[in-house]
């Protein structure tokens, strides 16, 4: 596996994929899908797909691909290479979604939340998979979301595919095991050769599990809190552990579409209370001076001092 | 973003972003350097901030460019207001003016630099310095010589003269710059199939008036207008609708519609109603992974981690 094309630039999302093998073109073929590292703080979600024919669903059974998190790192690495070995009738393609993608989407004016992230991720490869001519007939996915809704927006999108969203599917179909492993072992390879765009120095790498309530995570999470900026790229800032961690150590940053409330924000944005309309005719006490709207519509001000 | 973010109360800054005229910083043939000023402002009669360069040779008046949610970066530093100040070239005699016009009620020729002096603001007598100040007096007030002394008297006939010029020029600047003076707001990205022809030369004449009155008095500024020969527009509270109370009468009450109609047979109950436009939007929403609202009210499960 290949990984230059995404420590290239480590901040945006980026597709690695096998040879598509010929046979794939020819016959029906089915689809695994699955994702890695959809709780973690840090690092990547890697999406992988994997697809072979029908007919040679039992020999990948035979090869003891199994879901991801029963095997060890070596195990995967292992069952990778022999995976990429087969690439006479096995092909996959992985999607790597950086920290910064997520964190970039989900905190946009306009939410884009996980979900909606990883569902048109996996609609992406499996399209990737019909444009490269693989003869599709059968997806298989580990749900995200409700299983039955999911299957039900797949089918619409892809029709005259069969998909079948489960569950642990990862544990079900061999196939999906196989894209679970492809996903894992590129997701585990990024974390720890992670390129830090940031000027840190020498970077602490024992960052633990990555996942929230790893306290090795949070130690990590700690000290490398920056004041103005917060997090390195790597870090999803979109997880409230990051966010509430900058809450309170970090300096305030205020963005005109926070949900701000209360007397003083209705102050800065110049509305006036409710009672201020029934007051005794407060003609008088008010500066009498209006600024010419060249001026408040360009929102330039006289000052009286520096 | 749930936490609620404390603003900071402005910390003094001791530096500034500013956009100004070369010559502003031109120190070369004068020992002193150029200056922020506070003078009194001709329009509000409050302080305001000028700026006098190097030698007191010319005026500039500062403006500053504010909006909420703005911040600089400045070098490897953040500067937290978001302030852009213009130092942009000004008439002198604008802030000579009430002065003069004060002095003048007096009806006598007097040596200027006794006219213009402010305990308040002990800076205004450097205004007679600007290499334009003396020449111009001329505009705003009528002068006498005896021996190598001069004496100078405000008139109100010259000085209407004078800013009708500057309403004229005003003028031809606005058109040049293509600025909208029309009612209303225009988007600069806005396209108008209608040509701005239909805008009246009273639009821009208005306009440029008000523009103006920024730099005069009030009672100059209606002065000015009369001078114009602009009517003052009437204020919109005139025209606000008589108040709609009815007055009581001795005379029964009788319904102002006929609602037995809704008795008859023949009215058709209207089929249910139909979805609001923002109604339909919302049910759009791709809901998926929400909770709801009544999941919140229930025991707690601990969501199983995947």
């Amino acid at each position: 596996m290949d990984l230059s094309p995404f420590e290239k630039d480590n901040s945006v999302s980026c597709r690695l994929a096998s040879q598509i093998p010929d046979v794939c073109k020819m016959e029906d073929c089915c689809l695994g899908i699955d994702e890695a590292g959809r709780g973690p703080v840090l690092g990547p979600m890697v999406y992988g797909i994997c697809f072979c024919p029908v007919s040679k669903k039992e020999e990948l059974k035979s090869s003891k691909v199994a879901d991801s998190k029963t095997l060890t790192e070596a195990e995967r690495e292992n069952l990778f290479q022999k995976l990429d070995e087969a690439n006479s009738y096995v092909g996959w393609a992985l999607q790597i979604l950086s920290p910064n993608t997520i964190s970039t989407s989900m905190l946009q004016r306009t939410k884009y939340n996980l979900n909606a992230l990883s569902h048109d991720t996996a609609i992406g490869l499996v399209q990737y998979a019909l444009d490269s001519g693989v003869q599709l007939k059968e997806v298989y996915v580990d749900t995200v979301g409700p299983a039955e809704k999911y299957e039900q927006k797949l089918s619409h999108i892809f029709p005259g595919i069969n998909v079948t969203v489960r569950p642990k599917a990862d544990s079900l179909f061999p196939i999906v095991s196989a894209a679970s492993i492809c996903a894992k072992v590129a997701r585990d390879r990024v974390v720890k050769g992670w390129n830090f765009a940031e000027e840190l120095g020498d970077v602490e790498t024992d960052y633990g599990s990555g996942y929230p309530n790893d306290p090795k995570t949070k130690a990590w999470l700690l000290k490398y809190l920056d004041p103005v900026f917060g997090y390195p790229q790597f870090v999803r800032f979109s997880w409230s552990t990051a966010q509430t961690l900058m809450d309170s150590k970090a300096v305030a940053v205020h963005w005109d579409d926070d949900e701000e409330d209360g007397e003083k924000t209705a102050q800065r944005q110049g509305n006036k209370s409710m009672l201020s309309y029934f007051g005794a005719s407060a003609g008088g006490n008010e500066q009498n001076h209006q600024t010419h709207r060249f001026f408040t519509e360009r929102r330039l001000k006289s000052l009286s001092t520096l | 973003m749930a936490a609620k973010k404390k603003r900071a109360t402005n910390v003094q800054n001791d530096s500034w972003v500013v956009v100004a005229a070369d010559s502003v910083i031109d120190t070369h043939s004068s020992d002193s350097d150029p200056a922020f000023v506070r003078l009194r402002n001709p329009s509000t009669d409050a302080a305001s901030l000028y700026m006098l360069s190097a030698g007191d040779k010319q005026l500039f008046e500062v403006k500053a460019f504010e909006e909420d949610f703005h911040s600089w970066f400045v070098g490897q530093t953040v500067q937290r207001d978001g302030r852009l100040l213009f130092v942009t070239p000004m008439d002198p005699l604008y802030l000579i003016l009430p002065y003069l016009s004060k002095a003048g009620k007096e009806g006598k020729f007097q040596p200027v630099n006794q006219i213009v002096m402010d305990e308040d603001f002990p800076a205004c007598s450097r205004l007679l310095s600007c290499t334009r100040s003396l020449a111009s007096l001329l505009h705003i007030a009528e002068e006498k010589e005896m021996g190598s002394l001069k004496f100078h008297r405000y008139s109100h006939e010259k000085t209407m003269i004078w800013l009708q010029k500057k309403v004229e020029r005003t003028v031809v600047a606005l058109k040049k710059k293509n600025i909208s003076v029309g009612e209303g707001v225009k988007s600069t990205t806005y396209i108008r199939v209608k040509s701005e022809s239909d805008h009246h030369e009273e639009d821009y004449l208005r306009y440029a008036h008000g523009l103006i009155s920024e730099y005069i008095s009030e009672d100059l500024s209606k002065a000015l207008l009369s001078h114009l020969q602009l009517p003052e527009l009437t204020s919109p509270k005139e025209t606000e609708p008589p108040s709609k109370k009815r007055k009581l009468s001795d005379k029964p009450v009788e319904a102002g519609e006929d609602y037995t109609k809704l008795n008859s047979t023949d009215f058709a109950r209207k089929p249910p109603k139909k979805m609001t436009a923002a109604q339909k939007t919302l049910s759009k929403v791709d809901k998926t992974g929400m909770k709801t609202m009544m999941s919140f009210f229930s025991p707690k499960v601990k969501a199983e981690k995947k």
